[in-house]
Order: C-alpha cells, then sequence, then structure tokens
C-alpha cells in the first residue's frame, strides 16, 4: 500500500468516524442522552443500504436515504422508553439495544447473510473512475458528507431547538416548568442523531464493499466514545477532532508490527489499552476535551445596565 | 382562577398533604405560609405536575389539570420557579431568558432548519425582550455569562425573569427572594405587585418573611402538617391564635 493510498483511506475512515462522532456527540455533549448502543446506527445504516442495493437492487441513492430513515427510526424507538427509565438504565438498554441489533445481523441469515456477511456491496459512481482514482473521489464524497452534516448539526443547535436540547442536559425539570415537552425533543434528538450515524453507517458499506456482524461490535460504540471525551462534548468540531485523534492512533498503529518485535494480537490489545488510559488522562487532566464547548454570545449594545 | 380541592399526597406513611383545600382568585397574590415541612413546596409540586396527587382535584381556569404532565400544565398557562432556583449550567443568562419564551416555531427542528428566517425574526424579537427585562432585574450585565456562575441570589431573579419572559397567566414562585439582597429583594416585590397591577397575573407565593406578605398578599394561606392551619387577609393570619403558635411564635 503506498503512502498516498493509505493516507486516503485514513482521512476516509476519520471522515465515516467524525459522522458517527458527531452523532453521538449530538446525543451525549447536547442533549444529555448517554448512548452505549451507538453501533447500532452505524450497523443499521450500512445493513439497510446494503441490502438494499445488493438484494433488492434499489439504486444506490435509495440505500444511503433508506439507511438513513431506518436508523432514524430506531432512534425514535429506543428515546421511547427514555420517559420512565432513568438515564443511566437508559444507558444499559441502549448497550443492548446495539447487540441485539448485531445478534439479528449475525442470526437472521435470510436476510442478512450471516457470519459471511454482505458482499460485493456497489460503489456510487464506480464507472466513472479508474481504479486507482476512486478511493480519491469517495473521500471527496466524504468529506462534502461531513461539511454538509456539520452545517445542518451546527444550524440546529443554534437554534431554539438546540437550545432546548442543552436546557435538557443541564436542567430538564426546568424545561418541564416552561412547556418544553422533553420526551418528544429527546425523541427528536435521536432521529436526527440516527440519521446522521446510518448515513455514516451506509458511506462505510459502500467504501469497504463487504459487511459483516464483525465490524459492529460494541468496541466501536466505545472507540466513538473515545473520540467525543478526547475530542470534547458539546460542539461539532470537537468531535471531528476526536475522531481524527483516535483513527491516526487506530489505523497507524497497525503497522508497528512491522518494526517492532510484538505480534498483531498483541499490538490490537495494546491498542485498546493505550485507549483506555487516553480517556481516563482526559477526564482527570481535560474533561472538556480538545475542544471546549463553545459559549453563545449576543452582542447587545453598551447601554449601561446595573451589575451588582 | 385555581382551585385545590382536598388534595392529598402521602409519601409511604407520610401524609406530606391530608386534603387541603385552597383557591386562588385571578388578578391577586396570595401568599403561602408554614412551617418547614409543613408541605408547601409539596403543594407546588402537586399543582404543577412533577408530583402525582393521591387523592382531591385540581382546577385551573375551569379545566382540571391533575394527572396532567409539568410541560402540559405549563403550556395552560400556570408556570411555576423552584425553591432552589435552577439554572442551566452552560446556557448563557440571556439564553436562559430565550429559553423560557412561549410559542417558538424554531423549537421544531424542521422549521428551525428550513424555516430559518422566520426563526431569527421571532428570535430577534424574543431578544430584545429579554434584553428589557434583563435590565429591569439588573442582571443585563451579566447577559453573557453562564447562569451556572450566577449567585444564588441572582439565579432567582433569573428565575423570576424566565417568568417574565414566559408571562403565564398564573405563576407559582417558591421563596422568590431567599438569597436575594434586601434592596433588590424590595424591587423584585415591586415588580411583582406591578406585574399583577399592570398585567393582572396571578401569584401564589411561598415565603417566610411575614412583612413581605403582609405587603404584597390580599390573602394568605398557612399550611402545617400537611393541612390547612388557617386562611385569611394578612392581618387576620397575624392575630390567629393557632398560627402564631405553630409558627409565627418565636418571632
Amino acid at each position: 500500500m503506498s503512502i498516498l493510498n493509505f493516507l486516503i483511506y485514513l482521512l476516509t475512515m476519520i471522515g465515516i468516524y467524525g459522522l458517527l462522532a458527531m452523532s453521538l456527540n449530538f446525543q451525549v455533549g447536547f442533549t444529555g442522552l448517554i448512548n452505549f448502543g451507538q453501533v447500532a446506527f452505524f450497523a443499521i445504516g450500512a445493513y439497510t443500504s446494503s441490502l438494499l442495493v445488493c438484494k433488492v437492487g434499489a439504486p444506490l441513492i435509495v440505500g444511503f436515504v433508506g439507511g438513513m430513515i431506518l436508523s432514524g427510526l430506531f432512534g425514535c424507538l429506543i428515546s421511547i422508553p427514555t420517559k420512565s427509565l432513568k438515564s443511566d438504565y437508559w444507558a444499559i438498554a441502549t448497550l443492548a439495544g446495539g447487540e441485539v441489533i448485531r445478534l439479528v445481523a449475525l442470526n437472521e441469515r435470510w436476510l442478512t447473510e450471516g457470519a459471511f456477511g454482505v458482499m460485493k456491496i456497489p460503489q456510487p459512481f464506480k464507472c466513472y473512475f479508474t481504479r486507482d482514482a476512486y478511493p480519491a473521489f469517495y473521500l471527496a464524497f466524504i468529506v462534502i458528507c461531513v461539511i454538509l452534516v456539520y452545517i445542518v448539526l451546527r444550524w440546529l443547535t443554534n437554534s431554539p431547538f438546540g437550545r432546548n436540547l442543552k436546557a435538557i442536559r443541564d436542567e430538564e425539570d426546568l424545561c418541564l416548568s416552561l412547556g418544553k415537552n422533553t420526551r418528544t425533543l429527546k425523541i427528536q434528538a435521536m432521529v436526527v442523531a440516527g440519521m446522521v450515524a446510518g448515513l455514516g453507517g451506509a458511506l462505510f458499506a459502500h467504501y469497504i464493499t463487504y459487511i459483516s456482524p464483525e465490524n459492529f461490535r460494541p468496541i466501536e460504540t466505545f472507540l466513538m466514545w473515545a473520540m467525543i471525551i478526547v475530542g470534547g462534548r458539546g460542539n461539532h468540531l470537537g468531535a471531528i477532532i476526536g475522531a481524527l485523534v483516535i483513527q491516526l492512533f487506530n489505523v497507524s498503529t497497525r503497522f508497528v508490527s512491522d518494526y517492532l518485535p510484538f505480534t498483531p494480537g498483541f499490538i490490537a490489545a495494546a491498542r485498546m489499552v493505550i485507549i483506555g488510559i487516553l480517556i481516563v488522562v482526559f477526564l482527570q487532566v481535560r474533561p472538556d476535551g480538545l475542544v471546549k464547548e463553545k459559549k453563545k454570545i449576543y452582542r447587545i449594545g453598551n447601554k449601561d445596565g446595573g451589575v451588582d | 382562577m385555581l382551585s385545590v380541592k382536598e388534595v392529598r399526597k402521602n409519601f409511604g406513611n407520610l401524609r406530606a398533604l391530608d386534603g387541603v383545600t385552597l383557591t386562588v382568585a385571578s388578578e391577586s397574590i396570595t401568599g403561602l405560609i408554614g412551617p418547614n415541612g409543613s408541605g408547601k413546596t409539596t403543594l407546588f409540586n402537586v399543582i404543577s405536575g412533577f408530583y402525582q396527587k393521591d387523592g382531591g382535584e385540581i382546577v385551573f381556569k375551569g379545566r382540571r389539570i391533575d394527572g396532567l404532565t409539568p410541560d402540559a400544565i405549563a403550556r395552560r398557562g400556570l408556570c411555576r420557579t423552584f425553591q432552589i432556583a435552577k439554572a442551566p449550567e452552560k446556557l448563557t443568562v440571556l439564553e436562559n431568558m430565550l429559553l423560557a419564551a412561549d410559542g417558538q416555531r424554531g423549537e421544531n427542528p424542521v422549521a428551525a432548519l428550513f424555516n430559518r428566517r422566520v426563526v431569527s425574526r421571532v428570535e430577534k424579537a424574543n431578544l430584545g425582550r429579554a434584553v428589557d427585562l434583563l435590565t429591569i432585574l439588573q442582571l443585563r450585565g451579566l447577559s453573557n455569562e453562564y447562569a451556572g456562575n450566577l449567585s444564588g441570589g441572582q439565579k432567582k431573579l433569573l428565575s423570576l425573569g424566565r417568568m417574565l419572559m414566559r408571562n403565564p397567566d398564573m405563576i407559582l414562585l417558591d421563596e422568590p427572594t431567599a438569597g436575594v439582597n434586601p434592596t433588590l429583594a424590595n424591587d423584585l416585590l415591586k415588580t411583582i405587585k406591578g406585574l399583577q397591577d399592570e398585567l393582572k397575573k396571578a401569584f401564589l407565593i411561598v415565603e417566610h418573611n411575614m412583612k413581605v406578605v403582609a405587603n404584597l398578599c390580599t390573602k394568605v394561606f398557612v399550611l402545617n402538617f400537611g393541612e390547612l392551619l388557617a386562611e385569611g387577609t394578612p392581618e387576620e393570619i397575624q392575630q390567629n391564635d393557632q398560627v402564631l403558635k405553630a409558627y409565627l411564635g418565636g418571632a
């Protein structure tokens, strides 16, 4: 693998995980919903899109949109119990939800091909590019998606809707006392997050061209968590930077075994240990992450108001 | 405007509210006093829907509101503040005010994305109103400060500010002046009084300072051990033997 190809691969993965981290950050950093099953959205987006295209024969665009919609629906479904489940119990429920999705993918062979996975997933606009040029195109495609999602999420979080979400995160009872239907708001937030992560899943499936339940183990969720812990919560840029740091580390350490006398198995395990340490260090030393939540400043002119 | 009939609330074997009946007329300021643990805040929580009652009924503007969720009750025009003022930590004072505004189209994510012109116009109008109110409350200089960094008293002011911003028909205030310095507390009470005169709002206020109650309220209810001990004008209450014994006695 040439350096350039590797770089393109790395950036593509950063883009995909950037979407997943932005989605998780939207739930955790903005709405205060602790989701330990984020990988479920990723899996649903990937499977829905590839199955729609491979099995149903739908056009790619239908696959992508279908993946986003179904993932958004799952977001709605999993947030319905949030009213009765306190947040920590809900976190456990989401962890289970993520595993349920993976186990369905593993066992419902008629639908998902089970452990064999879905193969030969077509790629968008493949025929217009040479084999060498295609990865660069796909990277550009992903960059555009990341930018669009970034803009849309920023619009949302800067709107009264986003303000309500932040208020739910900080003081849910206050929101209720001000007449906010916090239940609906949380469901809406989960649908938005689900659609973003579903897009990430679809982009992943059509990039890798082969997916199996192995791609969607709970560890993926924790990588996404590591991203928002390192990058910082409550702001979209932080999620992208977190994805960059963690993916850079995660992908590039694959080659360590070429230069150092460790087995790949040892390195895979060591990688997780190091990411774990990184999380602990960040939580202790820089709990806000690399990029802090930005305060929204309004300019209100300079009439002198009394300050005590 | 608000009538509470025979409302009961138990916590296990503890009868926090044991058949409380009271009414709050529109365009009036009604006081609710009583020793610590007498059930004042519990009553607030039941009226505002944060607790489910165990009996009785609550009627607001002619319709039953018991059984509704807190947000539905707030949308009917009955809002409350909290004894320990709540302030979303990472929202600025101004954002807190904007949060409270009623009828914001941009609270819907679809409108927030596809109807940005209207949303930002409403936002601008609300912003002007919020700044005016903050000026009255002497919080203007802190407009862009995180609400989490305010002092306890300032948070109290902010909760009143949110109420003014929201502008409901009736406001339940849980110790609005606790922790606010005397001068400002005075201003605050004047503001409440002015509001009631001007906008004909109804207030139900929990307050420990009898002077304040006498000054402000036209009617006072006294709770003790979850039961209504007395009701009447502030003058009547101050002469009531039972009340003096249970509550005002030491003073």
